[in-house]
């Protein structure tokens, strides 16, 4: 059978996820890993060692930047950013997860590490209103509005803005 | 009028519903035994098919697509999106009613139509040009202003000088 590096065996992936576990655990404080299942590690890392987090979790191979999104935790009053990795060579995902403030919703930029994080970055800027300190062009990418609220939040009533506002334009009747 | 057996259809694409369109166009169901032919500039057309959900960015494009195209010039709306929203009527995003920004000559139901569906709208666009009903086109030269207004309301200050003049309906 052919060894490529993208099939493995699962007590092998086990040994692999739980020696980035230790490794993790052993350089950042306040760090919370958990392996979800086979090859998908869940890494809860502080807001501000999460930047050294990816970075060395971009060292250890997992060059892919696969998407950043973001959720809305009104009730806890926070927004939680994920970053999902993965790795070309053993086929396995990292999901990083930290928590931000939603009164004071700022962020560092990771672009300088992962260069494709500029367009999620944007896009949540837009869509969340987290500002991301350092991001080279922090403009519009989607919308052709601008909106009080930024429209993916929680507390953005999307059936009240419609009817205040695509409700209220008037029909072009033909008696006018 | 003589056009109505030669639809050129502008190859704009927006939405779910332009993934039905290339089967129509092709051999399977063969469009062109109705006279419609796709082409790739808005300039040489004069049926525009909106197929699917318009937002914003996609309605300024619109705008600028139905303006381009020579007179007369028929526009018809497919699928449930652009006629109420479909199951976009709650969007922050998606207009819900597309005749409020530029004329629609006919509508399509369905959510997605059968491509059937489009060749049943040609056969009654033909019986509306005889009829001198598919007038969407003089009705946005004469209620232009209105169309305008609306327009930009939802899109702010548009980038292009208005199509017609006010008083000057004939362009």
């Amino acid at each position: 059978m052919v060894n490529s590096p993208g099939r493995h065996n699962s007590k092998k992936v086990m040994c692999m996820d739980d020696l980035i576990k230790k490794k993790l655990k052993a350089v950042f404080r306040g760090i919370k890993v958990s392996v979800e299942k086979d090859g998908r590690l869940l890494v809860t890392a502080r807001s501000d060692n999460t930047r050294e987090v990816l970075k060395s979790l971009k060292d250890a191979g997992y060059i892919h930047l696969a998407l950043i999104s973001c959720v809305d935790w009104i009730d806890k009053r926070k927004f939680e950013l994920v970053y999902i990795l993965s790795s070309y060579f053993e086929n396995r995902h990292v999901i990083v997860k930290t928590d931000l403030k939603r009164e004071k919703a700022n962020f560092e930029t990771v672009v300088d590490i992962f260069e494709n994080a500029e367009p999620y970055e944007r896009e949540i800027h837009e869509l969340f209103g987290i500002n991301f300190q350092g991001h080279p062009r922090q403009i519009p990418l989607f919308l052709e509005r601008d909106y009080e609220i930024p429209p993916f939040r929680k507390d953005f009533d999307t059936r009240q803005y419609v009817k205040q506002f695509f409700d209220e334009i008037p029909f072009v009747e033909e008696d006018r | 009028m003589g056009n109505k057996y030669s639809l050129w259809a502008v190859y704009f694409c927006t939405g779910c519903g332009i993934i039905e369109v290339p089967p129509v166009i092709t051999t399977r169901w063969d469009a062109e035994r109705f006279g419609v032919i796709p082409v790739a500039t808005p300039r040489q057309a004069n049926l525009f098919l909106i197929t699917g959900y318009v937002s914003l960015k996609t309605l300024k494009a619109i705008i600028r697509t139905y303006e381009l195209m020579p007179e007369p010039k028929y526009t018809v709306g497919f699928g449930s999106c652009p006629i109420n929203g479909g199951m976009y009527w709650d969007s922050y995003n998606t207009i819900k009613h597309l005749d409020k920004y530029i004329p629609i000559d006919g509508w399509i139901a369905g959510c997605m139509p059968r491509p059937e569906a489009i060749f049943i709208a040609v056969t009654h666009l033909w019986t509306l040009i005889d009829k001198d009903m598919a007038n969407g086109y003089i009705k946005y030269r004469e209620k232009y202003q209105y169309y305008r207004k609306n327009q930009e309301s939802v899109l702010g200050k548009l980038a292009w000088p208005p199509q017609f003049e006010k008083g000057n309906v004939h362009g």
